[in-house]
C-alpha cells in the first residue's frame, strides 16, 4: 500500500518530518518505507523557457536555444530534436553536477559556446527516457529549482501492510493511526452533492440471492456524466501512489477506494439488462471474459453480480467486459458492497486473480463504510463528470454484520504485557481507535470495536492495541525468568550434534542438499520403499520427498566435478521420507547420515603421500563412530546391488546400521557421466542413537610386561582376516590380550593366488612376567591350527 | 691393517673432518653418525676390541678411549656452537608447511544453527524435534490459522494431501509439544522447513528455522523482550541494538518483529542493510489464546511466548554471502570457507 503525505494531511495533521514519520508508523505496527524520489537527486537544475531558436551555423542536427530563467538570459546548444519556442524545460547551467556525477564545463560545440544544457529525463536521474529534453507543463514556475517543482507532491510510503488490517490500505485508516500518536483530529470529507427528483428505484432494483457472500448490496445511479480525462491533481494523486489515470469516473472510484479503502465499482448503466441486479453464485463451468479480456471458467465457489439476463462483474474481484465504462458512456450505476472474506478469497484463489478490491474484501471491508464510499463516490463523479445523481440509494443488508463487545481487564493487560497501563489513558486510546466504550470500572473496561477493524474481537485484540500504541520498543524488559526441573532437556540433540562433529572432523566437509527430488533419486539403492510425493510441486525435477541421501551427493559430486573440484570429501545430515498410510501423515521419517568420497581425501602435503578415497576409510568411520557411541556388536556382510560394485553391510543385532560401497562405475557413467571412483556410505541415526551406550567402565592397566608375536602366513586369496583372528583367538589362550592385523601383501614375490597376512600377537598375564617359553608353545598351536584349518604356510 | 693402526687412522680422518664440519643441524649429524653413531666407526673399533690380544688390550683400550672422548667432546662443542648460532642454520627451512590437520567443516548453517541452540540453552531451553511432513491441523488450524485465511497466503504451502503438507516453519513442533506436556514448558524448535517459491538468489524451497516457545504462569512480553535482547548480545555482540516493532503472525498475539542495528555499519546505512540502518532477524510474540485452547492449555492461567528466526538468513547476513543458493550447492570451495 502506497499513501502520500500531501494526502494524508487533508484527513489529519501531521507534525512529523518524512523520516520521523516512517519510524512512527514502523512502531505502530506499519512498516513504512520512504519512497525515495528520484527528484531529491537532481543537482540544481532550474526551469527555464524557451524563448528562441536558430540553426546552428555548423551543424544540422544541432540548434540554438535562447533560454530565460527569469532573471537571465543564455545561449545553449541542443541536439534535441523535440525544442520548441515557448517550452519549459530543465536548465543545467555550467557548473551544475548532474546525477550521473558530470559537473558541466563552458564548452564550444561546433565553434558556438554553449552555457548549459537542456536534459532529457534519463540525464536527471528519473527515467530512462532519453527520447528529447523533458518538456515540463505550461506552468512551471521558470526560475525555480526543478527538485522543489517536482517534490512539491509530497513524500509517498510503501507500507508493508499485515493481513490483519484492512484498515490501513486507505489514507483515512494511516492518517487514524497516525490521531493515535498526535491526538490531533481526523477530518472525514464531507459530502455536497444535491440528488435529482428521479428515485434510483425507477432504474434499478438489487436482489441478493447469495446473502452469506453478500451480507450488503448498495447502488445509485447517475445521469448524464460526461467521460473524460481526469484533472491535474487527480492524475498527480494517482501518479503519487503508482496508479495510471484512465478516465474521470475510473480514475474517481480509485480515489475514493485508496482514500477509504472501500472497493467500489462502476457500470455502464446501458448494458444493464432489466434494470436489475442480482447477486448469485456462479454455476460450475460458467463462462464469463473479465475486462483484462480474459475468459475465465467459474465455478460455485465464486460470486457474481448479474443484471437480469447475463452477469456483469465478478463480485469482489473483477468486472465483465460487457458493462465496463466506455468513453461515451453517459449513465452510470455504482456499487457499493460488502463481500463475505472467506467467499471472496476462494473465488480469488480459485481464478489466480488478486485484484486492489479481492485483496480488501478478503482481509475484510468496513459493512458500516458502504454507504459513505457510495456517497462520497457520487459526490467526486458529478465533481468530475457532470450529471446528476438519482434521488435515494438501494441499500439491501439482509445479514447485519456485529461487532463484538469486547471487556478488557486491566490485570489481564498487566499479566500479559510485564507492565501497568492507566485505565483513563486506555481509555483515551480506545475511543481515538473508534471504539464506543459501553462500560467501565475499576477492573475493566468494555468497548464495541469499530466496524472497520474486523481483527478485533477479543480482549487479546485490544492488549496488542495497548502495546502497539503504547511502543513495543519502550516496554521495560523484565529482570530475570524462573527456572525448573522439566527445563532443559535436550533429547537426541547432543548425541546428533556429537555425531555430525566427528563426521566433520574426519575431514569431511558438511553438505545441504534439496529434500526435493525427482522419481529417479527415489530409486537408487538398495531399499525399496515408496516414495512420497509432492502435489503442486515446483517442477518435476522436486516432485518427491527423498528416500535416500545419497542421489544428493552424486548430484553434488557432479556439480564439483564439473567446476574441477575433483577432490570430495562429503557428507550430510538429514530427514528421509517413505510412504506409510498408516501413520498419521501418511509417511515415516528417518533420520539420517550420509558421506561420499573420492579423489583424495587429503590435501597434497609434502611430509606424506596422500590417501585416495577408498572403501575402508569409510569402513574405519564406521568402526569409529560404533565405538564412541559404545556400540559393541556391529557385523558386516558383503552384498551385491547393481548400483554398487561393491558393497558392504553394518548391521547391529540384523538390524541395519549403515552400508557402504564403492558406487557402480558402469551406474556412475551412464547417470552422471562420472568417470572417477565414488565411495558412498548412509547410515540410520535413530539405530545409531538406540543402541548408543555410555556406560563406559575403566580397565586396570596390566602392571606385569606383555610378549609381542608377530606371525606372517601365506593364504588363498579367499581366506578373509576375520576367519584367522578367530583361530587365533580360539588357540591362545588365556593369556592372548590383543590380536592386530597389520599387513597385508600381494603378489610380488608370491604365487599369484596366495596373499600374505600379518598379525601382531600381545600375551600378558595379570599377576605375573610370562616366561618366552610358555608364549613359544602357544604359538606353536596356533601355527598348527591355521596350517590345518586354512592351509597357511609361514613365512 | 691392524686395529692400533686403523685406531690411529680413525684419529687423523676424526681431525680433518672435524675441520670441514659446517655450522648446520645436518652436517653435525652427519659427523655424529660417522663417529660415535651406533653404526659408526668408534663403535665398530670397540667392537673388535673384544677380540684382540690381550697384552695388546691396555694400550689400545686406552687410545680408543682417548679417540672416543675427543669425538664426544667434538660432537658438544659443535652442537654448542650451532645451538650459540642455530639462526645461522641456513640450510632449515622452517617455513615448510605443517601437517593439515582436519579439513572438515560443519555447513555453516549448521554452526549458526548450534549457536543459536547453545545460547538459548544457557537460558534453560530444551530441544524438540518433529517430523518434515505435517498435519493441517499442526501446521495451521491449531496455530490460528483459519481456512481460507489470508494469513495463509504468508506461508505457500506444498501439499501431499488435502490436508497432509511439508511443514512451511517449525511450529507444528510447539503443538506437539503442547499436545504431549503440561506447562512449565521452555524448549526450541529446530528444523528444516519448506515454502513453494521460486528458487532465486534471495529465496530457495527448503530452509531452516528456529524456534522456540515458553509457556508458564505469568510469563509476561516483558520477559520476551528480555530473552530476545539477551539472545541478540550473545549473538551478535554486546553493542548491537535491537528494535521491537509490532507485526502479525497469526499464533501470536502481541505479535512482534525484531531488529538489530546492522552489524556491518552499526546503524549508519549501508547496502547489508538496504540503507536502513537495521536487518530483521526474527519474529515473535505472546502465544495466542487460541493456540493454548487447541493444545488444551488453560489460556486463563497459562500464557507464553514464541519466537522464531531463520538461520539461512541470518548465516547469509553474518557472511555476507549474496546467493542463498550457495548453502545448497555443496561446492567445496565454498564450505571450505567456514
Amino acid at each position: 500500500m502506497i499513501v502520500n503525505t500531501k494526502w494524508l494531511k487533508q484527513y489529519t495533521e501531521i507534525p512529523f518530518s518524512p523520516e520521523e514519520l516512517e519510524e512512527k508508523l514502523t512502531f505502530l505496527g506499519l512498516e513504512a518505507t520512504i519512497i525515495k524520489n528520484p527528484a531529491d537527486k537532481i543537482g540544481d537544475v532550474i526551469i527555464s523557457e524557451i524563448k528562441e531558436i536558430t540553426p546552428h551555423p555548423n551543424a544540422d542536427r544541432l540548434r540554438i536555444c535562447r533560454v530565460s530563467t527569469g532573471t537571465d538570459e543564455m545561449d545553449v546548444v541542443c541536439g534535441a530534436p523535440n525544442v520548441k519556442v515557448g517550452q519549459k524545460v530543465p536548465l543545467a547551467k555550467v557548473g551544475t553536477t548532474l546525477p550521473g556525477g558530470i559537473t558541466l564545463k563552458p564548452i564550444k560545440i561546433r565553434g558556438v559556446e554553449s552555457r548549459g544544457m537542456l536534459c532529457a529525463e534519463d540525464e536527471l536521474g528519473l527515467s530512462d527516457n532519453h527520447e528529447g529534453i523533458m518538456v515540463l507543463d505550461e506552468n512551471a514556475p521558470v526560475g525555480t529549482e526543478l527538485r522543489d517543482y517536482l517534490s512539491a507532491n509530497g513524500v509517498s510510503f510503501d507500507i508493508d501492510l499485515t493481513s490483519n488490517r484492512p484498515d490501513c490500505a486507505s489514507h483515512i485508516g494511516v492518517a487514524r493511526d497516525i490521531t493515535l500518536l498526535t491526538g490531533k483530529d481526523l477530518r472525514i470529507p464531507e459530502i455536497e452533492f444535491t440528488e435529482s427528483d428521479e428515485p434510483v428505484r425507477n432504474y434499478v432494483d438489487v436482489e441478493i440471492v447469495n446473502t452469506t457472500g453478500c451480507p450488503r448490496y448498495a447502488a445509485r445511479v447517475i445521469c448524464g456524466v460526461k467521460v473524460g480525462p481526469s484533472p491535474e491533481w487527480l492524475v498527480k494523486f494517482l501518479t503519487s501512489v503508482g496508479l495510471r489515470s484512465i478516465n474521470n469516473v475510473v480514475d474517481a472510484a480509485n480515489f475514493v477506494l485508496l482514500e477509504t479503502g472501500h472497493p467500489l465499482h462502476t457500470f455502464d448503466y446501458r448494458m444493464i439488462d432489466g434494470k436489475k441486479i442480482v447477486v448469485r453464485s456462479a454455476f460450475d463451468g460458467e463462462e464469463v471474459e473479465t475486462l483484462d479480456g480474459v475468459r475465465r471458467e467459474l465455478t460455485k465457489d465464486v460470486l457474481l453480480i448479474c443484471d437480469a439476463k447475463k452477469p456483469v462483474a465478478i463480485a469482489g474481484i473483477m468486472g465483465l467486459a460487457n458493462s465496463e465504462i466506455k468513453d461515451d458512456t453517459t449513465d452510470i450505476l455504482i456499487e457499493s458492497a460488502y463481500f463475505d472474506p472467506a467467499t471472496i478469497r476462494k473465488g480469488s484463489k480459485y481464478l489466480g486473480l488478486q485484484t486492489d478490491a479481492s485483496y480488501r474484501f478478503e482481509r475484510g471491508a468496513d459493512p458500516e463504510a458502504v454507504i459513505y464510499a457510495i456517497n462520497r463516490l457520487s459526490d467526486l463523479v458529478v465533481r468530475l463528470a457532470g450529471g446528476s445523481v438519482c434521488q435515494g440509494v438501494i441499500d439491501r443488508y439482509p445479514r447485519k454484520i456485529v461487532q463484538p463487545e469486547i471487556t478488557v481487564r486491566f490485570k489481564r493487560v498487566n499479566s500479559i504485557l510485564g507492565i501497568a497501563f492507566e485505565p483513563n489513558w486506555v481509555a483515551e486510546k480506545f475511543i481515538r481507535l473508534g471504539c464506543v466504550i459501553t462500560n467501565r470500572d475499576d477492573e475493566s473496561i468494555t468497548i464495541i470495536a469499530p466496524s472497520w477493524r474486523p481483527d478485533l474481537e477479543r480482549e487479546i485484540d485490544m492488549i496488542e492495541e495497548i502495546v502497539r500504541i503504547y511502543g513495543m520498543h519502550i516496554v521495560p524488559n523484565a529482570k530475570s525468568m524462573g527456572i525448573h526441573p522439566d527445563f532443559g532437556a535436550a533429547g537426541d540433540y547432543e548425541l546428533i550434534e556429537k555425531l555430525r562433529t566427528r563426521i566433520a572432523n574426519y575431514g569431511l566437509y558438511e553438505v545441504y542438499n534439496n529434500s526435493l527430488v525427482n522419481k529417479e533419486f527415489t530409486e537408487f539403492g538398495i531399499q525399496n520403499f515408496v516414495p512420497v510425493k509432492v502435489k503442486n510441486p515446483l517442477s518435476q525435477d522436486m516432485a518427491y520427498l527423498r528416500t535416500t541421501l545419497i542421489p544428493g551427493l552424486l548430484q553434488t559430486a557432479k556439480r564439483n566435478l564439473n567446476r574441477q573440484n575433483t577432490d570430495l570429501p562429503l557428507f550430510e545430515f538429514g530427514f528421509v521420507q517413505h510412504y506409510n498410510p498408516e501413520s498419521e501423515t501418511h509417511a515415516q521419517e528417518f533420520q539420517k547420515f550420509a558421506i561420499l568420497l573420492s579423489g583424495y581425501i587429503e590435501d597434497k602435503y609434502w611430509g606424506y603421500e596422500r590417501r585416495k578415497a577408498d572403501l575402508f576409510i569409510l569402513k574405519g568411520i564406521i568402526q569409529d563412530i560404533a565405538t564412541q557411541f559404545g556400540v559393541r556388536e556391529v557385523s558386516y556382510k558383503s552384498e551385491q546391488h547393481p548400483h554398487f560394485d561393491r558393497l558392504i553391510m553394518a548391521d547391529i543385532n540384523e538390524t541395519q546400521l549403515a552400508y557402504f560401497g564403492q558406487v557402480s562405475q558402469n551406474y556412475l557413467l551412464k547417470k552422471w557421466s562420472i568417470e572417477n571412483p565414488v565411495f558412498v556410505l548412509e547410515g540410520d541415526i535413530s539405530n545409531l542413537l538406540q543402541n548408543t551406550k555410555t556406560d563406559k567402565q575403566y580397565k586396570e592397566l596390566p602392571v606385569f610386561p606383555g610378549i609381542q608375536r608377530d606371525i606372517s602366513i601365506l593364504v588363498d586369496l579367499k581366506v578373509k582376516v576375520a576367519d584367522v583372528e578367530k583361530l587365533v583367538c580360539n588357540k591362545g589362550g588365556v593369556y592372548l590380550r590383543e590380536v592386530k592385523f597389520y599387513d597385508l601383501y600381494q603378489r610380488k614375490n608370491i604365487d599369484k593366488r596366495k596373499k600374505s597376512l600379518t598379525f601382531n600377537l600381545v600375551f600378558q598375564a595379570a599377576d605375573r612376567t610370562l616366561q618366552d617359553a610358555e608364549v613359544d608353545d602357544i604359538m606353536v598351536t596356533i601355527h598348527k591350527i591355521l596350517e590345518d584349518e586354512l592351509g597357511a604356510r609361514l613365512r | 691393517m691392524n686395529l692400533p693402526e686403523r685406531v690411529k687412522e680413525v684419529q687423523n680422518w676424526l681431525k680433518a673432518d672435524l675441520a670441514k664440519v659446517n655450522n648446520t643441524f645436518n652436517s653435525v649429524e652427519e659427523f655424529r653418525l660417522k663417529y660415535v653413531g651406533k653404526k659408526g666407526l668408534i663403535p665398530a673399533l670397540f667392537r673388535d676390541f673384544g677380540s684382540l690380544d690381550a697384552d695388546l688390550k691396555r694400550e689400545v683400550g686406552r687410545n680408543l678411549n682417548i679417540l672416543k672422548k675427543e669425538a664426544e667432546e667434538a660432537v658438544g662443542q659443535l652442537r654448542e656452537r650451532l645451538m650459540a648460532n642455530s639462526s645461522q642454520d641456513e640450510e632449515f627451512d622452517y617455513t615448510l608447511p605443517g601437517m593439515p590437520f582436519n579439513r572438515g567443516n560443519l555447513h555453516p548453517v549448521t554452526k549458526t544453527m548450534n549457536r543459536i541452540c547453545d545460547i538459548f540453552r544457557e537460558m534453560g531451553f530444551g530441544i524438540e524435534f518433529g517430523p518434515e511432513i505435517e498435519t493441517d491441523f499442526n501446521n495451521f488450524q491449531a496455530l490460528n490459522f483459519p481456512d481460507n485465511h489470508p494469513a495463509r497466503d504468508m506461508q505457500d504451502t506444498f501439499f501431499i494431501e488435502d490436508d497432509i503438507l511439508l511443514r512451511t516453519h517449525t511450529s507444528p513442533i510447539q503443538i506437539r509439544t503442547m499436545l504431549k506436556k503440561k506447562p512449565p514448558i521452555r524448549i526450541l524448535a529446530p528444523g528444516r522447513v519448506f515454502r513453494n517459491e521460486a528458487i532465486n538468489s534471495r529465496s530457495y524451497c527448503v530452509f531452516h528455522q528456529v524456534e522456540g516457545l515458553y509457556v508458564d504462569e505469568n510469563v509476561s512480553f516483558a520477559e520476551l523482550k528480555m530473552t530476545i535482547e539477551v539472545f541478540t548480545k550473545k549473538f551478535f555482540g554486546k553493542d548491537v541494538q535491537i528494535r521491537f516493532r509490532p507485526s502479525y503472525f497469526p499464533f501470536t498475539e502481541p505479535s512482534a518483529e525484531v531488529d538489530v542495528s546492522c552489524f556491518i555499519c552499526g546503524g549508519k546505512g549501508c547496502r547489508l542493510c538496504k540503507h536502513a540502518g537495521w536487518l530483521e532477524i526474527m519474529g515473535c510474540g505472546m502465544v495466542d489464546p487460541n493456540v493454548l485452547e487447541a493444545c488444551g492449555i488453560d489460556s486463563e492461567r497459562y500464557t507464553g511466548y514464541a519466537f522464531g528466526m531463520g538461520p539461512d538468513r541470518i548465516t547469509l547476513l553474518k557472511y555476507g554471502i549474496n546467493d542463498i543458493r550457495l548453502l545448497f550447492e555443496g561446492d567445496v570451495r565454498f564450505l571450505k570457507q567456514f
